[in-house]
């Protein structure tokens, strides 16, 4: 099965083509600000390169979130018109659980996250099964970094791991606060503290596909707007499709 | 005539809160038009709130880029170009249509077409009537107020602009002075018909030599207005604010447009934008045309009401235009939030 797969998540743009469970290429673009203007390019090179159509491709996949909102869209939206337009399978992967998959330390707990500044993150826990299969832990969420660490702490408590890995953006300046956790830590490599289309290829191999009408982003965040509106009128936000009509 | 091939264009929309696609047929016949409109959403806060139009608009996208072909009952085999609106507009808003419209091409292998937001809404005339070269154009909605030039249909210049607020914006601001729900324009529209100009508010830059416009003193004097009545005590006639609101503002796009005609002796007039959908407005400029010497009156072009909001059949006509003249895009097309229109030579000083 040749499964290609984007992650516009962050500032790092990933595009890569897997067959089955090996990634035959991966093209990366660090600290790039402009993905609309490159992710199809990039697709189009590694479909020539590899002497592909975009027919050819029988599953495609996507970091579905959560990370940059107009990031997240421009590489959903993408994958989302290919697959509706040719029929194809689609998948959306957490972009946390890519981030954590770049682990592979079965003795430790790995908190994958991004930082979503002011202390914030878009963060989420994930351990190894014996099976070898991530296992999320600690819900996929927006966290104060107090509130992360809390939760960290609880599972530490009740749970056999007793070492952490800290995978993705923005950890190292809570370094006081990890130490205060009293357990032995690391960082992920500047390598793994990225993601790569190459592991969401991976993981997209076991997930279900979905329809790509419904494949939108996992923002983990209502904006701000929404919640200053819930606040003052109290009202229920009620799901989004009951705001758009066709008219 | 019969031997040439019909050129169908599907198009998309999505550069502020409404998410559209369309197939146009030789850039004249709409096949097919679906709008998803999300202003019940945004009445919510009493304005379009930028991310909350992006939310939307990728929830619909593919959905609707399915129900165009079938209304208009072709597939993608019968499809020449595929056209997306990549600016003027909200960033976030914009990139939803481009990427869509860029991966169907992708998908497809059927050539691009970027389109400039402002050119769509002046060929919303096309979809009506044969416009004819040289054209003026009266472009007026939510964002912008201009009086803009077409040499033929790509090659438009601008060369009247608004210096502030844009007529549809002091519309939306007037309009939640008197309480109304965003968006305003129809409403005060109607009140205005039912009202006198009776406060005489000012007409700004009537009497200047250029044809830019402000609507700032005008918006600022309303408010006045308002607020003072309000220390008093004093309840105004809402029909007889709208009328003297609108008055003041048709009074001068009227006044400016018609004096670009007698300069530039356009062969057509058009009026495009969300403002151009307003009644008040439509009967004033056809009767200023009307009264015009027969040697420099230019065949008059009002779209139909429904087609000057935001939509992508315009997109698609305005895309028409480009395809014959050759003018694709590629794949690193972007959104361009600030696209502007060039400037006629005389408006740089
Ligand atoms: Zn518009």
């Amino acid at each position: 099965m040749k499964i290609l797969s984007v992650s516009t998540a962050t500032n790092h743009l990933s595009v890569a083509l897997n067959e089955d469970k090996k990634i035959i290429v991966e093209k990366n673009e660090h600290d790039e600000r402009n993905h609309s203007e490159h992710l199809d390019p990039l697709i189009n090179e590694i479909l020539v390169n590899n002497n592909l159509k975009l027919k050819d491709i029988d599953r495609f996949a996507v970091a579905i979130g959560p990370g940059s909102y107009t990031g997240l869209r421009i590489g959903i939206t993408t994958v989302k018109m290919f697959a509706s337009i040719l029929k194809k399978d689609v998948v959306g992967i957490s972009t946390l659980k890519a981030l954590a998959a770049s682990c592979s330390d079965q003795k430790s707990l790995i908190v994958a996250g991004i930082d979503a500044r002011n202390d914030n993150y878009f963060a989420g826990a994930y351990i190894i099964d014996s099976a070898g299969k991530l296992v999320n832990v600690i819900p996929d969420g927006h966290y104060h970094i107090d509130t992360l660490l809390n939760a960290v702490h609880d599972y530490l408590e009740q749970s056999k791991y007793a070492k952490l890995i800290f995978i993705g953006s923005g950890f190292n300046k809570q370094e006081k606060l990890i130490k205060d956790l009293h357990v032995p830590f690391t960082y992920g490599t500047a390598d793994q503290n990225v993601v790569h289309a190459g592991i969401i290829g991976k993981l997209a191999l076991d997930e279900k596909a979905v329809d790509p009408d419904k494949l939108l982003p996992r923002y983990l965040r209502r904006t701000q707007a929404e919640v200053d509106w819930h606040k003052k009128t109290g009202k229920p936000f009620g799901p989004d499709s009951n705001y758009v009509e066709e008219v | 005539m019969n031997n040439k091939k019909d050129i169908r264009i599907l198009a998309y929309e999505s550069s502020c809160d409404e998410t559209s696609t369309a197939v146009v047929k030789n850039g004249r016949e709409v096949e097919s038009l679906i709008v998803a409109t999300q202003i019940k959403s945004h009445q919510r806060f009493g304005g379009v709130v930028p991310e909350v139009a992006s939310r939307h608009h990728i929830e619909v996208i593919s959905q609707i880029t399915k129900e165009a072909l079938d209304e208009a009952k072709v597939g993608w085999k019968d499809i020449d170009a595929i056209a997306v609106t990549y600016g003027p507009g909200l960033v976030g808003a914009l990139l939803i249509g481009v990427s869509a419209a860029k991966a169907a091409s992708m998908a497809t292998g059927i050539p691009l077409i970027g389109v400039d937001h402002i050119m769509g809404h002046i060929m919303a005339a096309q979809l009506k009537d044969e416009i004819e070269y040289p054209a003026l154009a009266l472009q007026v909605s939510g964002g912008h107020t201009e009086i803009v030039l077409l040499k033929d249909p790509i090659h438009f210049e601008i060369i009247g602009d608004i210096r502030d607020d844009a007529a549809g914006e002091a519309y939306d601001k007037i309009g939640r002075v008197m309480g109304v729900k965003y968006p305003a324009g129809k409403t005060v529209d109607n009140w205005a018909h039912k009202g006198k100009d009776t406060f005489h508010f000012p007409r700004a830059m009537m009497e200047d030599n250029d044809y830019d416009f402000s609507f700032s003193g005008l918006k600022s004097a309303f408010i006045n207005t308002c607020h003072h009545a309000d220390q008093i005590h004093k309840k105004l006639n809402k029909y007889d604010l709208a009328a003297s609101f609108q008055a003041s503002v048709i009074d001068v796009l009227a006044h400016k447009t018609i004096r670009a005609i007698k300069q530039y002796r356009p062969k057509t007039f058009i009026m495009g934008g969300g403002v151009a959908a307003n009644h008040g407005l439509r009967e004033r400029m056809s009767k200023e045309i009307a009264r015009l010497p027969k040697s420099i009156q230019p065949k008059v072009i009002l779209p139909d009401i429904k087609l000057c909001g935001d939509n992508a059949a315009m997109i698609g006509a305005a895309a028409y235009n480009l395809y014959n003249a050759g003018k694709f895009s590629d794949l690193t097309l972007n959104a361009d939030p600030s696209l502007e229109l060039p400037y006629a030579d005389s408006m740089l000083k």
